[in-house]
């Protein structure tokens, strides 16, 4: 039973499952789309904190340039929806190569803070740059164009546009994580000076990691904007990669399907909360404390620990549960 | 520890937790009522307002009791402050058949949720400040209560500069947005046609909260006249800091776009004595509905209604008697039914301009009054002139499509 | 001569900037720990303080009140909570602060309601003090001298008495501190109660300057924690120095390109965290 739970392939079709009953528990469309979305996202984020060791702010940076870019390509340029998807994938790897070259220069606490300084600069540029962005006001009239004669107004639809992307990034970002190359990220991770000693290129793979990431959460970023209609100041602030990251962790960051799992449960469950108690940000607050005392490796754990139940074999978290983030990510 | 079978039992009910949210939608109003949405900011920085708001749009619904006969309930729907939950909140609305939303503080979500509502054939109602809201992004789903940038400095600047003829230069700060750059191209329009000395202009971010850096820039620019284009909390800073630079005793201080009762009630009656404020609403309005409304609240909700509570609740009174004129919540019926209306409204006669959707309504320019003279704790301002000033459709950007 | 002024009134910031972020920096020296919630510690002292004196009690009083309940607060935080998780990774320093941070505003929000309020300064000192075309309220000066004489007093704390060399020996050698007999726990407990305390009276001091709401702790987290990489992470010459050039280069920014003004702050730290690592003063 735990065994199965670490096999990948497992993981793809628990998303793949989530991709087809979310349309049978959810009235909303649009609420299925956004978890959607945020779970591609958060995944790649976890490419960077699960598998890299990297606890990065900038995640928002790429979600909002993406929707910026998606929504000018196609407001303004008029490309067809697959055009834009691999120019806006483009955009996102570029920018998140160059801002992760320069925030891996630091360690620890000190790149954290880097990532959050280049978030204030991008939100900054995006403030600024109003004939571009609409400023405060956002992008406003990003389009929804139909795909190949098949009209996507519908948010099912939509939604069914949005879950065959997010099956196949997710597939992708999963054979990244179990290549040569994700392996060594892993290395890395949990022993960043014997990689280097062994002569990877420590610094080449954790920009590389940081393009693959940029381009899967700027490409989420566009999904987000056609999906709203609008690329939104807020889609570029700190506030989102705080959501990301905050996601991602609650999820669990021991495998991507897990951060499917984060995004899911933090929509649905601010979803019903919002709509009984406006202060439900609190009982969020208690979670996050709640998971950094008990459950460090977040929802996934629990369902690890369940299936250990069921399946009377040793809880695998008390063997590993330090182990989802290595020592060196302190300073 | 759990056993095989208490997982189980969990497992079920975790299951049963997750297909909730379909069960919850359905059980929050029956398919029988007319639901107004309230589209809102009830948690993060402008929860505020959306509390308020909230408040005014249940009070137009109780008060309206049965439309088209159908009882009418008014759901708050958390936008959070954020366009992007906006959009969704009014999307799955729209899903169970919402179609008339009155709501949208701020003017990045009204924006956005106008346009929404517009294509999923629905009504939106909304008090935001952005211009292009009846301006350049105007349509034919999306109606606004307050007045533009345009009224409200031609309601606060005007009337000041003939009440004080001596005060010849004028020093405005500004934040560095859409919003704020309406406000002062607005009044350097004003201080040309009058021959007043703009003296200068402080541009700040919309995430300063520090404001002594442009106070001292104001201070050496010897000015008669400090004019303050903030919003929000941005404003209230400002001015608390601006009194604390002694500014009140040596110039004259306004602040052009108040929010009214919630706004003094955070400053205080000591720093509002004396300052000017522009207000899209007070409840101490002499008209007909008003008195009313004032009434009825302080009876029934123990407090005085502040512009939030009002607007919110005048839109939604708005949408129902529209849909009662129409017989019908189809969204282009209620429109239609909308355009062109002239009611007795809060501030007197108001009209719903058809060519771009903006309401025709007074804007009030105020003075904050001494605290030994409030005749109660929500008494702090004077009513010191009203009036209507309205761009053309035409030159406000609006080509309904 | 505008400049002058500005950089006076830059000083005034900085000070408060300063007292905001010493308490960070400390935490951050002894416990190698990420704190999100300091802002959180600033706001309840500025609320507390505001509660106190719209109840009558003086302004004096409720400062030192406003340390010592925050500080109280903040130990007892540490000691059921925070104190469990110094063994992780900073993720989860991260995590739980930012919980608890998001807890605290939600419970301010309920406690004392979503519209801010106003806390003016002592009557004393609700004058302003005119140098030629100057102006500056007596209220700000009195603020730059509390937290000159505050600076000193903390600086003495550390570098002069038995504590602090207890505190920096913790912070260096916490191993040979436990053999040599130190209860480093309680040792642990006290700074924090003494870092978040110096937040909650920087809130408390900056409520008559920028009133109260239950989103100030935001700003100030960003403010305290540009202040801290910048002068260098558990370091008080550097907290110093960082909250004044911080400080400064804000007010002179509104002189010269305002809207710029958040990008420089932040520019500024990326280039340091780039250039010097450990910040202005941080030790290597």
């Amino acid at each position: 039973m735990i065994r199965l739970l670490e096999r990948p392939i497992v993981h793809f079709a628990l998303a793949a499952a989530t991709a087809l009953v979310l349309p049978l528990v959810l009235r909303s469309g649009t609420l299925a789309s956004e978890i959607l979305i945020y779970g591609l996202a958060a995944a790649a984020c976890n490419l960077l904190l699960g598998y890299t060791g990297l606890l990065s702010f900038g995640q928002g940076i790429f979600f909002g340039l993406g929707s910026y870019a998606a929504g000018l390509l196609l407001l303004r340029a008029g490309w067809p929806v697959l055009a834009m998807l691999p120019a806006v994938a483009l955009v996102g790897a570029a920018t998140a190569a160059a801002v992760g070259w320069l925030s891996i220069r630091r360690q620890g606490v000190y790149f954290v803070m880097l990532t959050l300084a280049f978030s204030q600069l991008f939100y900054f540029l995006a403030y600024t740059l109003s004939d571009l962005t609409g400023g405060d006001n956002g992008l406003l009239n990003v389009p929804r164009p139909a795909l190949g004669g098949q009209p996507l107004s519908n948010p099912w639809t939509y939604y069914a546009f949005v879950a065959v992307l997010f099956l196949g990034l997710f597939a992708a970002l999963q054979r990244v994580a179990l290549s040569t190359f994700g392996r060594t990220l892993l290395a890395i991770r949990d022993n960043e000076a014997r990689a280097s000693a062994i002569g990877f290129p420590v610094r080449t793979f954790k920009v590389a990691a940081f393009a693959i990431s940029g381009a899967v959460t700027a490409l989420a970023g566009a999904l987000h904007a056609m999906l709203i209609g609008v690329a939104p100041l807020s889609n570029i602030e700190y506030h989102t990669s705080e959501t990301l990251l905050i996601m991602t962790i609650i999820g669990g960051a021991g495998n991507l399907f897990a951060s499917v799992l984060g995004a899911a449960f933090y929509l649905v469950a601010g979803d019903l909360l919002s709509a009984i108690w406006p202060r439900w940000l609190l009982l969020l607050g208690a979670l996050l404390v709640a998971i950094a005392l008990f459950m460090q490796r977040g929802l996934w754990g629990l369902i690890e620990r369940a299936a250990a139940l069921v399946a009377r074999e040793p809880d695998p978290n008390a063997a590993s549960a330090d182990a989802t983030l290595p020592e060196e990510s302190r300073p | 520890m759990l056993d095989r079978r208490s997982f189980l039992t969990t497992s079920s009910l975790a299951l049963a937790s997750l297909a909730s949210p379909a069960l919850l939608r359905g059980a929050r109003a029956a398919d029988a009522d007319l639901v107004v949405g309230a589209p809102l900011p009830m948690s993060g920085a402008f929860a505020a307002n959306g509390k308020f708001a909230a408040l005014g749009a249940a009070f137009a619904a109780e008060e309206a009791g049965t439309v088209l006969g159908r009882k009418v309930v008014a759901r708050d729907l958390d936008t959070e402050g954020k366009p992007a939950t906006a959009a969704r909140r009014v999307q799955e609305a729209m899903s169970e058949g919402t179609r008339l939303f009155a709501g949208g503080i701020l003017s990045s979500e009204a924006l956005v949720m106008g346009k929404e509502v517009t294509n999923g054939g629905g009504v939106f109602f909304t008090t935001a400040g952005a211009d292009e809201i009846t301006g350049k992004e105007c349509n034919r789903g999306t109606f606004r209560w307050s007045v533009p940038t345009h009224g409200a400095i031609a309601q606060t600047v005007r009337p000041l500069i003939e009440q004080m003829p001596k005060a010849k230069r004028w020093y405005t700060i500004t934040p560095q947005y859409v919003f704020g750059e309406g406000l002062l191209g607005a009044a350097k329009a004003v201080f040309q046609e009058k021959g007043v000395e703009h003296v200068g202009n402080s541009y700040h971010s919309l995430a300063e909260k520090e404001f002594s850096g442009y106070l001292t820039n104001a201070i050496a620019a010897k000015p008669d006249v400090l004019l303050i284009l903030s919003f929000g909390a941005q404003s209230s800073d400002t001015l608390r800091q601006a009194v604390s630079f002694g500014l009140k005793k040596r110039m004259t201080v306004v602040l052009a776009w108040a929010s009214g009762l919630e706004q003094f009630e955070a400053l205080g009656p000591d720093l509002c004595e004396g300052v000017y404020f522009g207000a899209q609403y007070w409840h101490g309005v002499d008209t007909p509905l008003n008195k009313a409304l004032v009434a009825k609240v302080r009876e029934t909700r123990k407090f005085s209604p502040n512009y939030s509570f009002a607007g919110s609740y005048l839109l939604t009174k708005l949408l129902l008697d529209g849909a009662a004129k129409a017989g019908s919540t189809d969204g282009p019926a209620v429109a239609k039914a909308l355009e062109g209306l002239t009611y007795a409204g809060l501030t007197g006669e108001e009209e719903i301009r058809a060519a771009d959707h903006q309401v025709i309504k007074n804007y009030y320019l105020l003075k904050g009054k001494p605290k030994a003279q409030m005749a109660d704790k929500d008494d702090f301002v004077d009513i010191v002139s009203s009036g209507k000033s309205f761009l053309s459709p035409e030159a406000a950007g609006c080509k309904m499509a | 001569m505008t400049y002058l002024f500005q950089i006076l009134n830059g000083i005034g910031l900085g000070m408060l900037y300063f007292l905001l972020a010493v308490g960070l920096s400390i935490i951050f020296g002894l416990l190698q720990f990420v704190n999100f919630a300091h802002g959180a510690f600033y706001m309840l002292g500025a609320y507390l303080a505001y509660t106190m004196v719209e109840r009558g009690l003086s302004f004096w009083l409720a400062l030192p009140l406003a340390f010592l309940a925050v500080g109280a607060l903040a130990a007892l935080t540490e000691a059921v909570l925070l104190r469990r998780i110094y063994a992780q990774a900073h993720t989860f320093h991260i995590l739980a602060t930012v919980g608890l941070a998001l807890a605290v505003q939600e419970i301010v929000i309920i406690v004392w309601g979503p519209i801010g309020a106003n806390l003016a300064p002592p009557d004393s000192l609700s004058g302003v003090v005119i140098l030629g075309d100057f102006i500056y309220p007596e209220y700000r000066l009195f603020v730059i001298a509390l937290t000159a004489l505050l600076a000193g007093g903390l600086w003495w704390l550390l570098e002069g008495t038995r504590l602090g060399a207890i505190v920096r020996a913790g912070s260096e050698a916490p191993e040979t501190m436990a053999l040599l007999g130190y209860d480093t726990r309680r040792i642990n407990t006290a700074v924090f109660g003494l870092g978040a305390g110096l937040a909650g009276l920087a809130g408390a001091l900056a409520a008559p300057i920028r009133g109260v709401d239950p989103f100030m702790s935001v700003e100030a987290l960003s403010v305290a924690f540009v202040v801290v990489v910048v002068g260098g992470m558990g370091s008080y010459a550097g907290a110093l120095a960082a909250g004044l050039a911080v400080g400064i280069a804000q007010s002179l920014m509104a002189t010269l390109w305002p809207e710029g003004a958040r990008l420089m702050i932040y520019l500024g730290m990326a280039a340091v965290i780039v250039t010097m690592p450990r910040g202005l003063f941080g030790r290597a």
